[in-house]
């Protein structure tokens, strides 16, 4: 007779992605140019007259 | 709710770049009261050449405003009055332009002076010219035909 699948005592492994790492890097790279470039055009529009 | 330690670290770099950089844009608009160039002053176009200031175009000196000099320009097509002009260094000038015709730009290059002449309206900036040497005022609006050939000259000097 078929077994059905239900009653195994297998786990299933789940791949730990939880990892944000590579998210973080690149969400800093982002946030660290636009903050540099606004800043370099500010501080070129407090330098001209 | 549970959050992931960076989720908050980047949510608060995002709200708090967004805070800084609202804050200058207000504190310079309301505080240090910054405005557009045009700002409600109208005039007539047909009428430019007849009504003060801008029947005298070019430099003239003032007195008793927050101010020394007021700079007149008029544009037209495909010129600028005054062609050439002096101004002191260290002077506190109020540019005053507008056009007689169609829209057309005024940006002295190198400086933060850029506006859009629109006819009918008055643009008006205050700056100090505190850098020696001669910039170039350049028409930054397709004004028509001659639109490559409209320029003018200030000259910052040491008087």
């Amino acid at each position: 007779m078929a077994k059905t699948e239900l009653k195994t005592n297998k786990k299933t492994e789940i791949e730990d992605s939880s990892s944000l790492k590579g998210t973080m890097a690149s969400v800093m790279f982002l946030g660290i140019f636009l903050v540099v470039t606004w800043v370099s055009v500010y501080f070129l529009f407090l330098d001209r007259f | 709710m549970h959050m992931h330690k960076f989720e908050k670290i980047w949510l608060i770099f995002g709200i708090g770049a967004l805070v800084v950089f609202l804050s200058v844009v207000g504190v310079s608009a309301f505080y240090l009261g910054n405005k557009p160039p045009s700002c409600l002053t109208t005039i007539d176009p047909e009428k430019v050449d007849t009504q003060a200031p801008f029947n005298k175009p070019g430099l003239n000196k003032v007195e008793g405003k927050e101010w020394d000099y007021e700079l007149v320009y008029v544009a037209s097509a495909f010129f600028y009055n005054p062609a050439e002009v002096e101004v002191p260094l260290g002077a506190k000038v109020k540019v005053m332009a507008t056009t007689k015709d169609v829209i057309h730009g005024f940006q002295v290059a190198g400086t933060n002076i850029n506006m859009m002449l629109e006819p009918g309206y008055v643009n008006e900036i205050v700056t100090t010219f505190d850098k020696e040497g001669e910039y170039l005022v350049v028409c930054n609006e397709y004004c028509g035909t001659g639109h490559h050939l409209m320029s003018s000259k200030i000259k910052v000097v040491k008087k």
